[in-house]
This record gives C-alpha cells, structure tokens and sequence, in this order.
C-alpha cells in the first residue's frame, strides 16, 4: 500500500471513531429520556419491564388528581416567573453597569455576581436559610424568591453582557453626535440592540428556576413549597410512575421555551434583528 | 471668512501615550480640510475631540466662536461620517437618516420631506424603506452621509469616510463625496491614512505625526515641497540622495551626492549650504530617449535601465546610475515605450523638482520614521 493510501485510511479511521463517539454519547444522553418519557405512559399500574404492553395517560391523571403537585407547579410558575423578570431587571441594569464600568473592582464584582455558579446549590441554600431567617424573612414564597433570584442571576447577567459586549459602540456615539442624550441613545440604540441577549437570559433564568431542587429544598416552608420539591418529597415516600409524567411535563415547559428562543433568534438572524425596532 | 473650528493648543494623553501633543490649528468657514498621517499619529483623537468624545486634558477647541471644548456631543451641532457606517441596524435608511432630526427638534411634519431630499442628495431615492443590510457597502456609507447631513450640521466630520470600500468603489465614491459636501458647502475635517483621499478631497492638507501636526498646506505644496523626509515618504514615493550643498547663485545652487551625481537645485529657503538630502519624485523624472531634448535647464543624467515593471496606466522603470545608486521613474506608457532593461538611457530633472531637506543624524531619522502598521 503506498503512503497516501495508508494517510488516507487513517484519515476515515480517524473520523469513523469520532462518529461513533458522537453516536456513543447522543445514547447515553438521550436513552434515559426516551425510556422515561415511554415509561411515563405505561398503561400498567406498576413499574414493569420493557417495552409498556399498552398506553395510557393515567399517570398524568393521577399527577394531576394530587394536591401537593398542583400547588408545587403553580408555585414554581409564580416564583419562575417573578424571578424572571425581577432577574430582567436587576441582571439588565448589572451588564449595563458593568459594560460601561471602568473602576479597578469591575471583575471582582462580576466574579461575586457570577459566584452563584461556583458555589455548591447546597451551601448557597444553607448560608441563604440562615441569612433570611436571620432578618426575619421566615415566609417560604419570600425566601424561595430571593434563593431564585439569586441563582438565576448569573444567567441573565451573562446573557446580557455577552450582547452588550459584542454590540458597536460606535452605534450610541453616532446617535449622541446626532442630538440624542445618553438616556434616549441608550434607549433608542442599545436596548433594542441586546435584547436577544435578554430574552436569552430570561428564558435561561426561568428554566433554571422551574428545575431547582438543591437551593429551594432549604427554603421551603410546610406550605409553600416547588414541583421539583415535590416530588423528591413524594419519591421518597411511595416510588411510582408519576414521577415519569412529571418529568414529561418539565422537559415539555423547557423544549417550548427552547423552540420559543429559537425562534425568536433565529428570526432575529433571518430579518437582521428587523424584528427588534424600536 | 470666520473661522468655523480653532483648535488651541490641545493636548491628550491615553496612559502612556502623548495622542496629541500641543496641537493647535484653526479651519476657515467652507474649508474642507484632511488630517492626514500613519495610524496612531493622533489624527482620530483629534476627530474625536471635535465630535466630543475625547475633552481634551489642556487646551480649548471652539466651534463658529463658541467654546465647546466641555460640551457633550449631543450640544454641539456636528456631524459624523464613521469610517464603517454606523447605521442603526434595527431602523429602516429613512428612520436613520430621520434620527437626527428628531432628536434636534426639527419640526415634525418636515421631518418625511426632508428624509427625501437627503437621500435624493445621495442619489438614494426609494431606498427609504430597506434596512441597512440589504445595501452594499457604498450605499450604505451614502445613507451615513445623508444622516450626517441631515440636521445642516455647521461643521462635517469624515473618520476614514472611504477606507473600508474597495479600490474601484473608493474612486467613484470619493468623486461622488466631494460633490456632495460642495452642494452643501459645510465646512469638514477628512481623516485619513490615504494620501489619495486626503490630497483628492482636502483643499488644505495636515500631515501629522507623533501627535503633532508636521507640515500644513495646500496638497501640491504639500507633495511638492516636503518639508522634512517624513513627509516626503509619507506622500507618495520618493528618491532620496545624501550629498552636500553648494553656495547659491542665482536662485540655483549644486547638489553633489555621495554617488558623484552632480544636481543644479533650486535653492532651498531654509537649508544652508553643506550636508544635505535631496529629494526627487518618481514622476519628475523624464526620460530623453533617442536624442529627444530635455526641458530648459533640466539636468542630464546617464544611466543604465535595470528593471521595467508595467503597473498599468503608469511604468515603472528602474535606472542605475554610472556612479552607483539607483533611480526610480514612473513614466506613462507613451513615453516608456520601448524601455528595456539594459538599455542606456539619459533622463532629465527640473531643478524645481528637486527638493533639498537638512541632512538628518540617525537618532532624527528614526524620529521621522512613519509609525506604519
């Protein structure tokens, strides 16, 4: 065989191997998924073998006929969607700050905002407990929040920077040279520019909040707890299948948050960020 | 006439670097005017110090006599052509062009009308309702222009207004550009890296290096008569000679060089006789070919063609010298017709074409290097 025949050979072998990897590691990510999501609709009262010999959607009936569920998924609703957007806000104003900042602490305080990523969600939530109970926030709805909008944070505040950071900065000075003030350039020009960054950060935050367990299992109360809370709580006293339509249902609320991001970005790409007048 | 901008005595510092060093100049109401110098020469923190980026660490910059060195850019009344466009991408080219006029209080109703007249000024009639991404580039630097006219600024700012085209389309728009700002008769500060650009639009030209500006003047006074090397090679090509001077007599005086040339030199204002440098332009050089005679008093000078290059409406022949050294012509083709290497030739030189500058030690010489990128 000559030289270039063997290059060439060990060139396929090469990208065979990377193939099968990829393959390897979509089925090792996706099968626990699929079987889940089959198991989920098992017509069988009991976790039996595979595969289900009829379907059924009982175990959502029951999911949903239980009350501790209910009042977990619309807690988690209500406090994913307020931290959201109190996290649209709070997280906005920190990147704009940030970008424009200029004093020798400027990374310091962006690694102290994006330490909630660092720290392990089991002493964010502990430091978190004692620190509001402390204070004398002893409501488990006010201090879910808080412990949501803190781990969430970082999402928005990166998403967001990363827009402002990769936007022109020559866009605002041509709209100062042109009467604008720094309030209405900032307005007219840079909001509408970054916000695909926001709405990426605010889908991100919501879906963090909507799947926490670590943090928010410190700060719950005997009433006032989330789904994912829920249903630790609940697999730990009777293993059953609607565990399975559980998890249906969040990666369903995620996979439609992901298909509404997408969309709105890729729109974005397709009309030049046209869908963002201002 | 007024004068439209003064510029006195600024300075500006970036850490460790002097931007501009002690600048000071002023433009007449009218003039168009091109900053022109090698990146990092201070030319843009200029621009910016006028647009009101930059306020300046000494010195004050007025505007139609008012000082505006502190004032935000949005209080004064300038307009900006930014060297890659820096069109709004989420408005459609009327609402960018229209920017401005809302945001300097033109009455509302006029706003749509003088929308038009703006892009029809920039031959743009109809492109009103695209967004910027869907023009090429130099429609897109025409709707810049238009928004940069729109509110009738009093004074125009051009940052590399041209530079990120290509070539064919730099001419044509350069041509396109000067028309406009003369329709308008705005006063404008050009800035930029291309001695083309500058010398084409610039009724008066500021070459600047090191954060000062070097030599000033109109642009065939500023390619002609160099004052220093820096300038000289900055602007185009030149041969360069080391020789002494000789006493002057009669408004001419001899250059001798250290190759044995021997050059009649118009004098020189302001270079005593001794070690000197001379400066000729490729293009002064006219070759006699075949016993054709050269202008009255033209030096003669024989050589030997050692290389001949067609670079396409211009030849450029290379020519040793007997006494060693090499000199650099561009002919037009009529007259380099037949050129070969190994041919002997005789060319002629003006003495005007000749431009004497003091002989530079090694450590100025390094100084007047240009800060090329």
């Amino acid at each position: 065989m000559s030289t270039s025949s063997i290059r060439r050979l060990s060139d396929r072998l090469a990208m065979a191997a990377v193939v099968v990897v990829i393959v390897v590691g979509l089925v090792f990510l996706a099968a626990p998924l699929l079987v889940t999501a089959l198991l989920a609709f098992d017509a069988r009262n009991y976790l039996g073998q595979l595969p289900p010999p009829a379907l059924s959607l009982h175990w959502f009936d029951k999911l949903f006929s239980q009350d501790y569920v209910v009042a977990g998924l619309s807690t988690s609703l209500e406090i994913a969607v307020l931290a959201t957007l109190v996290n649209v806000f709070i997280g906005g104003a920190a990147a704009v700050g940030l970008d424009r900042a200029t004093f020798p602490g400027k990374d310091a305080l962006l690694s102290a905002f994006l330490s909630p990523l660092m720290v392990p969600a089991v002493v964010t939530g502990f430091a978190l407990l004692l620190f509001l109970s402390n204070v004398g926030i002893v409501s488990g709805f006010a201090r879910l929040l808080c412990g949501h909008v803190i781990i969430t944070l970082p999402y928005t505040i990166r998403a967001t920077l990363s827009s402002l950071v990769g936007r022109d900065p020559r866009l605002t000075e041509a709209a100062l040279v042109l009467g604008a003030t720094e309030r209405q350039a900032f307005w007219n020009i840079t909001v509408p520019l970054i916000r695909t960054g926001v709405v990426t950060g605010a889908v991100f935050a919501f879906a963090i909040s909507m799947d926490d367990v670590a943090v928010s299992m410190f700060l719950t109360d005997p009433t006032t707890y989330t789904l994912p809370v829920a249903l630790v709580a609940n697999m730990r006293a009777s293993f059953d299948l609607t565990i399975a339509a559980a998890a249906v249902l969040l990666t369903g609320i995620t996979t439609v948050l992901i298909l509404i991001l997408e969309r709105l970005v890729g729109l974005d790409r397709i009309l030049g960020q046209g869908l963002f007048r201002s | 006439m007024a004068n439209t901008v003064e510029f006195h005595r600024v300075s500006k510092r970036f850490g460790e670097v002097q931007a501009i060093d002690d600048v000071s100049f002023s433009i007449a109401s009218g003039e168009i005017v091109a900053l022109l110098g090698p990146s990092g020469c201070g030319k843009t923190t200029i621009l910016r110090s006028i647009a009101g980026f930059e306020p300046p660490d000494a010195g004050s910059i007025h505007i139609a006599g008012s000082d505006v060195t502190r004032l935000k850019p949005y209080e004064r009344n300038v307009g900006l052509l930014f060297q890659h466009y820096a069109l709004f991408p989420h408005m459609t080219v009327a609402e960018n062009v229209a920017y401005g006029l809302r945001h300097r209080g033109h009455p509302r109703a006029d706003i749509p009308a003088r929308v038009e007249d703006m892009l029809g000024l920039v031959q743009l009639e109809g492109f009103g309702q695209r967004r910027p991404h869907q023009l090429s580039g130099g429609q897109q630097q025409r709707v810049a222009l238009a928004r940069a006219l729109a509110t009738r600024p009093g004074l125009i700012l051009l940052d590399e207004p041209l530079s990120a085209l290509d070539a064919k389309l730099r001419q044509d728009l350069r041509a396109e550009l000067k028309q406009v700002l003369a329709a308008v008769g705005s006063t404008a500060i050009v800035v930029t890296h291309d001695q083309e650009e500058a010398m084409s639009l610039g009724e008066r030209v500021l070459v600047m290096n090191r954060g000062r500006i070097v030599q000033s003047g109109a642009p065939g006074e500023v390619y002609g008569r160099p004052r220093s090397r820096f300038v000289a090679d900055f602007l185009g090509r030149a041969n360069w000679f080391q020789g002494v001077l000789g006493e002057t007599r009669g408004g001419t005086a001899l250059f001798t060089s250290q190759c044995g040339l021997r050059l009649v030199v118009t004098s020189p204002e302001d270079v005593a006789p001794g070690v000197a440098e001379l400066c000729v332009r490729p293009e002064s050089i006219d070759l006699l070919t075949d016993g054709a005679d050269a202008k009255p008093g033209s030096n003669r000078v024989a050589g030997e063609v050692l290389d001949v290059a067609l670079l396409g409406a211009v030849r450029q022949v290379l020519i040793g010298l007997r006494g060693g050294g090499r000199v650099l012509a561009l002919l037009t083709n009529r007259a380099g017709d037949g050129v070969a290497p190994g041919r002997s030739v005789t060319f002629g030189v003006r003495p005007q074409d000749c431009v004497v500058l003091p002989a530079l030690g090694a450590d100025e010489r390094r100084l007047a290097a240009p800060t090329r990128h």
